[in-house]
């Protein structure tokens, strides 16, 4: 299932997600090509008959009276086939008023019933002078054919049936274009009336109709097309209907056009129909209606006036259950077969059909085509809610453009089955939008959890680094707990987890104290490796070297051997006699320490001899300079993150530190720490530290011998 | 990209640098200040940082400083500082980074001794 799976993955995603999509278009294309073999069919016939029920055609004008053999009828003159004698009659009765042609939709193939041949054979004990006496129903139905435009029904066969014959009537003038015959149906042989009958008609109509083949069998086939024109033996007849218009219009010419592909279109006199290439109409169908139907019952007992017929078209046929035969229309209606007929007369009338010429067929692979290729263009590039909504206006433009061809032309465009053929694209292209976008979704969630995990081990190591830096740093509370000489007090806070300030404060011996400040240039790891390495190197060279003018360019020195980075350092570097209170202290480009005595305070000179930060100069010769320091002097050291703290606006400052030295004379050193600290920070009011912030702070109470 | 604008006076070039020079703005006042010290060396006109509109410069701000006069010196190119504000001047002092890089109290004095 896993391999199958991702085959069927990388197929979709192939050439940027475009190249299956596009066979999937052309398959689509072939599908639309051959849709009379697909299911696809019911799809297109389903829509156009919809368009049909939505906008069937409007029957303004009744130009045809159907009169009906129906059940009232045959109640009245008994069963069928009555004696021609009695449609002789009928006959009579319509043509009394005058109508434009007259259609007869019955067969009168054999001889009547009631003629006096049939008769003598049935009853030979009649006598034969009863029978001479007797009138011949066929005669008289020939008699009343005679001289009026009346049109008989034949049926044409595929293949020659006992009793088929070639009827006689056939398009006196039909003058088709080469070729155009072998496009029209073709018919060995026909049902038609005796010759006698036929032969006083004015002309012969088929009455074939073809509805669609059945899909399954439990459909009804629904007629959607009728043939105007077709071969019996070479021979061309009309249908009947329009049999029925070319005798009221004189019995004049039909002439076919025709296309490269076949029939295009019908004309008789000034009429004219579109048909398919095989000559068949596509009946755009009214609705039903029972207002021109009268019943042969009625017509024969002379209910109506005969001016009713006048001027019209008349067809007679069954109507009547048990005898017509019902055709079903797109409408969704079962009408009668007779119905067709005045259907197709009022169509010839109005010139009114539906269209589907050869080339609709080329239009529609074109839109597919198109349509697909734009849908394969935008889909990969737009966001899904775009895609999708592009998708949904191009089915639209697809199903409204048909809908208006119809209700302009009766133009027949299939939009529905390029919209189910251009489906499976769409799915395939925001398919793999989604997939990308889901692809990509994954990816940015892991960058981020590896992100995160980075930071996290990042931060768990520099945590250690924060830890093994502060061990660095003398706790002078421990280390100076029981001294009674002096106080130190000292505090540092780096701006991020690790710093580059350091202080220091160790016995050199007992009577010596060593005092230690520095700032790394710069924050963070690179400042703080560096402070490391002067912390060290400036505890173990005042220890080892009595001068401290040279210990701090010993300092330097070694400093500079591995300082890739060039970074620097600014120190001040003090030893304290504690006996005496000699200061000696070399100040190497750092902020002199601040001395307060008596309350007093000032800052400790380091212009004469203070030099630049270690590894700036690289060889600068320092020196020692001394002061003494008198029994309770304070001395602070502190770093620039103290004065160059800042609010945003101001530093800081000299002014506000001594300020708050002043202000803490009384307090102890630990106490006043803590207090400066607090007045950097709430300076800073929320402002991120610009530096590290080092404080130490020393009191010295005197030598022991005078207390 | 920091704005460093030039210009020539008395054969030598004038660098105007302004605003703050600390943590954040050092990494870019070095890369801009880089390629117009390619042109610091002998035989060519010296360089003169115009510090008049500098209000801020911490030590790694001093660093790019000291590494410019060390490229300077190294390519026997001149290099210096010239119309620091006095909080600047106080940084200069403390740091002692006018034994680093010659410090002048304005442009002109500096193209007097430079430019000689």
């Amino acid at each position: 299932m896993r391999p199958f799976a991702g085959l069927l993955l990388a197929a979709i995603r192939a050439g940027r997600g475009r190249a299956f999509p596009l066979l999937v278009l052309v398959v689509g294309l072939l599908t639309l090509g051959e849709i009379e073999r697909t299911p696809l069919l019911n799809v297109r016939e389903a829509l156009f008959d919809q368009y049909q029920r939505q906008m069937p055609r409007a029957r303004t004008s009744e130009p045809v009276i159907v009169v009906g053999i129906d059940s009232q009828s045959l109640v009245k003159h008994g069963q069928w086939p009555w004696s021609r004698d009695l449609v002789a009659r009928l006959v009579r009765k319509i043509q009394a008023g005058q109508p434009l042609a007259l259609g007869i939709d019955i067969v009168f193939a054999e001889r009547d019933r009631y003629s006096p041949e049939v008769l003598s054979a049935r009853f030979p004990d009649l006598p034969p002078d009863a029978l001479a006496t007797l009138p011949d129903p066929d005669q008289e139905l020939a008699a009343a054919l005679n001289g009026h435009p009346t049109a008989l029904a034949v049926i044409g066969l595929s293949t020659p049936l006992p009793g088929s014959t070639q009827p006689a009537r056939p398009l006196p003038e039909f003058s088709p274009a080469n070729d155009l015959e072998a496009h029209l149906p073709r018919y060995l042989g026909a049902l038609a009336s005796r010759p006698l009958i036929e032969k006083s008609a004015a002309g012969e109509g088929l009455i074939n109709a073809s509805p669609a083949k059945l899909q399954t069998s439990s459909e009804r086939g629904v007629l959607r097309r009728v043939p105007t024109v077709a071969t019996i033996n070479q021979l061309p007849f009309l249908s009947l209907p329009l049999e029925m218009v070319r005798l009221a219009l004189g019995g004049g010419g039909v002439v076919p056009e025709s296309g490269e592909q076949g029939m295009t279109a019908i004309r008789i006199g000034d009429y004219r129909l579109p048909t398919q290439a095989n000559g068949e109409v596509l009946l755009h169908f009214g609705r039903a209606s029972s207002n021109y139907y009268l019943s042969a019952a009625d017509v024969l007992a002379g209910v109506h006036p005969p001016e009713i017929f006048n001027a019209r078209f008349v067809i007679i046929g069954f109507n009547s259950t048990g005898l017509q035969d019902r055709i079903v229309t797109p409408l969704g209606e079962s009408l009668p077969g007779i119905d067709i007929h005045a259907q197709v007369i009022e169509s010839l009338l109005d010139g009114h059909a539906l269209q589907r010429p050869d080339w609709m067929a080329l239009a529609e692979k074109s839109t597919l085509l198109l349509g697909g290729l734009l849908l394969i263009a935008t889909i990969p590039v737009l966001r899904p809610r775009y895609a999708v909504l592009s998708f949904t206006a191009l089915s639209l433009l697809l199903l409204v453009g048909g809908t208006l061809a119809f209700y302009a032309g009766q133009w027949l465009f299939d939009g529905a089955s390029q919209v189910l053929l251009l489906a499976p694209v769409f799915i395939l292209l925001l398919g793999n939008t989604l997939i990308a976008a889901d692809s990509r979704r994954r990816k940015a969630e892991s960058q981020l959890q590896r992100s995160r995990e980075e930071a996290a081990r990042v931060a768990g190591e520099l945590d250690a680094a924060r830890r093994i830096q502060m061990g660095l740093l003398p706790d002078p509370r421990k280390i100076f707990a029981d001294e009674t000489q002096f106080s130190i007090a000292a505090l540092l806070e780096p701006a991020q987890a690790v710093g580059g300030d350091y202080y220091d404060c160790f016995l050199l011996d007992e009577q010596r104290l060593c005092l230690a400040i520095g700032d790394v240039s710069g924050k963070g790891v690179p400042a703080s490796l560096f402070m490391a390495i002067s912390k060290t190197l400036t505890g173990t060279l005042t220890r080892r070297q009595g001068d401290l003018g040279l210990a701090v360019r010993e300092i330097e020195q070694e400093l500079n051997r591995e300082n890739a980075e060039s970074l620097f350092v600014t120190a001040f570097i003090a030893v304290l006699d504690l006996a005496s209170g000699d200061l000696e202290y070399v100040c190497a480009g750092h902020d002199a320490p601040m001395l307060e005595r008596e309350g007093r305070l000032s800052q400790i000179d380091t212009s004469n001899r203070g030099g630049p930060p270690l590894c700036a100069a690289g060889d600068f010769p320092y020196l020692a300079e001394r002061i003494r320091l008198q029994p309770g002097d304070r001395l602070c050291l502190f770093t620039d993150g103290v004065t160059e703290a800042s609010n945003g606006a101001a530093l800081f400052g000299l002014a506000r530190l001594q300020a708050a030295i002043q202000a803490m004379t009384q307090s102890g050193l630990e106490t006043t720490a803590t207090a400066l600290r607090d007045a950097v920070r709430q300076f800073e009011a929320g402002h991120p530290p610009a530096d590290d912030l080092t404080l130490l702070l020393m009191q010295w109470h005197g030598p022991l011998s005078e207390r | 990209m920091m704005n460093l604008p030039t210009r020539e006076q008395a054969g030598v070039l004038i660098v105007s640098v302004s605003g703050r020079i600390d943590h954040t703005t050092s990494e870019e006042f070095s890369k801009t200040l880089d390629p117009l010290l390619e042109t610091c060396a002998q035989g060519h006109p010296p360089v003169l940082l115009d510090f008049a509109g500098v209000d801020y410069i911490s030590s790694a701000g001093l660093r790019v400083l000291m590494m410019a006069s060390r490229r300077a010196k190294a390519q026997q190119g001149a290099f210096a500082i010239a119309a620091l504000q006095p909080l600047v001047q106080e940084v200069f002092a403390i740091s002692r980074f006018n034994l680093i890089v010659p410090c002048y109290a304005s442009v002109d004095s500096a193209c007097k001794v430079l430019g000689s």
